[in-house]
């Protein structure tokens, strides 16, 4: 790291020891300094070496520091303007930025700064942005930020290409993975228009895979009804679906609702919400859908019992 | 509160209120970085003072000069010479010649002030237009959304910041203090049919709100908070109120039936988060979404209660996240207290017992004393 002399910068010192002040903090020597030094050059507005510098280090310590981000990336694009190699010069701040992201995956104003430096860059890649996503859902396979700032790096390069392979990857790791399960929804609502119904059929065949394996998790399940409206005028196939989630419910529809423990257990819940939704919308089936959701209130899902019994005066 | 009809209260109040209390003194430096947001530890502590009856008022009065000086009014350099105004999460944001206010630690700070009964700031102190001028600069004129805060030099919003819906949220909590109840009232600062079309943008395929169709009870709340201080409730379709009632049911995590098969398989599922609220599907239960799912729904249903059995979430709370021992609520049974998950536990708890403002995440009584004594 460079060494960068301060020493003519007159700094604006932080007020300390305030009288009636609230959340007095222990500020250490060093964030005194640093924000006394930050303070005097946003004020300045110095656009330097030194000032990019210096942010980096009050990023460090304060990295929720909302203004420290603008101020940086003022400096940034100003410096880019005088770099001989404007390509270069924001990769390495791309660079530094993935150090940064690895220290602090909370954080949200990261994925915007990098989301700005995009902007600006003049030949963005995706391809370059993919590690450091990669490194984030391995720390954390559910980060919001982190998939979010994916989704949008797809629409913002117009690039849907892996998205399918990526979310089935991360579902072979933990098929309960919902973020992972919701990427692939986004990517059939911005891919919907170039695809084919054997990509369709291949995607249901997916999804019933995926099912099969585990019964009782709702993401598929959700996805399923999803994926089933979003396309319902472009593929009829009801009633494979309907077969399909009948082979995890046993014959309960069929046997008199007694006490709980008369009834046997079955492999889902959401294959029996997912078949009250379904028989509930057409009249003629709505006396199973009735049965359905009183079996969900008294033995497979009874902390929601008030919400079936609610479904049930909906469809009366 | 929550106090059994026999028997002593399983809430311990008094460690709840040192726990909230210990947050407004003196904190170690491992605070710092936490600096810049200060009007939130401030605002956490005193809500949750004020939902365990401290008169806060009376207890930090003293301290209004001080919360006083955080508000930054700049004149600036156009034709007309208007003034935005707001607040900086801490004195050591306010910075010569540059525009370091933004709306979270706004909006903090002024709830803040309620909280404290500064009555007489808000009559004659606080400069309403120049604030709202605030609020309405942070809104992207593309897309309907605001960043949090504007550019330091140029004043306009910030390119760097992100836009979404808790900030839509806050810009629209500070119209609403500051008087805009109508639409006529909030048009005139925002373009608020722009700001509708970017909420309902964010509704997710099976009911429920978040960004590019991954449904999230933060944001959820956050959207119907905003709807509900617009009056605009009503703009969502029947069925979507019905998924979106549905999807925040199936957030609360369940021993019973067919879901306790996933104890062996779901690494993010434990039975012993019965009752309690996750913030999305196949997550853990934590006690901060027991107040973003509560406030949903009670929004959108008046069966809210009876439909989520309150009951079992209060168990949750009380017998899982509390810290009888050193006061305050943690995020889930393995981890200590901390300030946030502290208030709204108390807020979920509050909310309840129907003593909770969930829009304004105040006390009801305290938004009624300041709706009567400053009407604007
Ligand atoms: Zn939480």
């Amino acid at each position: 790291m460079e060494e960068y002399d301060y020493s003519d910068v007159k700094p604006l010192p932080i007020e300390t020891d305030l009288q009636d002040e609230l959340c007095r903090i222990m500020y250490t020597e060093d964030y005194k300094r640093l924000m006394g030094l930050a303070r005097a050059l946003i004020s300045l507005n110095e656009l330097s070496p030194r000032a990019l510098q210096l942010t980096a280090e009050i990023i460090d310590v304060a990295p929720a520091f909302y203004t420290i981000w603008n101020y940086r990336f003022n400096i940034v694009r100003h410096m880019m303007s005088e770099s001989e190699d404007t390509v270069l010069y924001l990769n390495k701040e791309l660079d530094w930025l993935d150090e940064v992201t690895l220290n602090n995956p909370k954080n949200y104003q990261i994925w915007s700064y990098r989301q700005s430096l995009l902007k600006l860059h003049p030949s963005p890649s995706f391809k370059r942005e993919l590690p450091i996503l990669k490194l984030m859902i391995d720390d954390d396979s559910k980060n919001y930020h982190v998939w979010s700032y994916r989704k949008w790096c797809c629409l913002f390069f117009s690039d849907f290409q892996h998205e399918l392979a990526y979310a089935s990857d991360l579902i072979e790791t933990d098929i309960y993975n919902n973020s992972a399960w919701t990427h692939r929804m986004f990517y059939w609502v911005n891919a919907k228009d170039v695809i084919s119904k054997v990509e369709l059929a291949d995607e249901l065949q997916f999804i019933m895979d995926k099912i099969q394996l585990v019964p009782q998790n709702i993401s598929p399940w959700t996805y399923l009804r999803g994926f089933q409206e979003l396309f319902h005028d472009r593929l009829q196939w009801d009633s494979k679906v309907v077969d399909f989630a009948t082979t995890f419910i046993g014959d309960v529809l069929s046997l008199p609702i007694g006490s709980p423990e008369d009834l046997p257990e079955i492999e889902s819940s959401y294959a029996l919400e997912f078949l009250a939704y379904h028989w509930g919308a057409d009249p003629c089936t709505r006396d199973n859908a009735v049965k359905a959701y009183s079996l969900l209130a008294i033995k497979y899902d009874p902390i929601r019992k008030n919400l079936w019994h609610h479904k049930i005066n909906n469809l009366n | 509160m929550c106090q059994a009809t026999n028997g002593p209260s399983r809430v311990v109040t008094k460690k709840h209120r040192k726990f909230f209390e210990r947050h407004l003194q003196l904190l170690p430096s491992s605070h710092q970085g936490h600096d810049v947001n200060r009007m939130a530890i401030i605002f956490y502590s005193i809500s949750g003072l004020s939902i365990f009856d401290v008169n806060v008022s009376a207890k930090y009065g003293d301290h209004l000069g001080w919360m006083r000086k955080h508000y930054i009014k700049t004149v600036l350099d156009d034709t007309e010479n208007t003034a935005i105004s707001g607040f900086v999460g801490s004195l050591v944001m306010n910075i010569p010649h540059a525009t370091t206010i933004n709306l979270p630690n706004t909006l903090f700070a002024l709830l803040s002030m309620i909280m404290l009964r500064d009555y007489e700031y808000f009559e004659t102190i606080l400069d309403k237009r120049s604030l709202a001028r605030f609020v309405s600069k942070c809104q992207r004129p593309d897309r309907g959304s605001f960043v949090s805060c504007l550019d330091y030099k140029t004043n306009c919003g910030s390119s760097v910041d992100s836009d979404d819906l808790r900030f839509c949220y806050i810009a629209v909590a500070i119209l609403y203090i500051c008087g805009c109840r109508s639409k006529e009232d909030f048009d005139e600062y925002i373009d608020t049919e722009k700001l509708l079309g970017y909420i309902m943008s964010q509704q997710c395929y099976n009911g429920a709100f978040g960004a590019h169709n991954e449904p999230h009870s933060g944001y959820t709340s956050c959207a119907l908070s905003t709807l509900a201080l617009l009056s605009s409730l009503e703009k969502l379709s029947d069925k979507f109120k019905e998924d979106t009632i549905t999807w925040l049911l199936h957030r609360q995590v369940s021993s019973h039936g067919c879901m306790k098969f996933e104890s062996e398989l779901n690494a993010s599922y434990d039975q012993s988060d019965d009752g309690g609220f996750q913030g999305r599907e196949n997550k853990f239960a934590d006690t901060c979404y027991a107040f973003w799912c509560l406030n949903s729904l009670h929004l959108l249903t008046k069966d809210w209660k009876m439909l989520c059995q309150t009951e079992l979430v209060t168990n949750y709370l009380l017998d899982r996240t509390q810290k009888t021992l050193t006061g305050g609520f943690s995020k889930n049974d393995e981890e200590d207290a901390d300030l946030y998950h502290s208030c709204l536990g108390s807020a979920a708890l509050a909310l309840i017992e129907g003593k909770f403002n969930g829009e304004l995440c105040i006390p009801q009584e305290i938004f009624n004393d300041f709706s009567k004594r400053c009407c604007f």
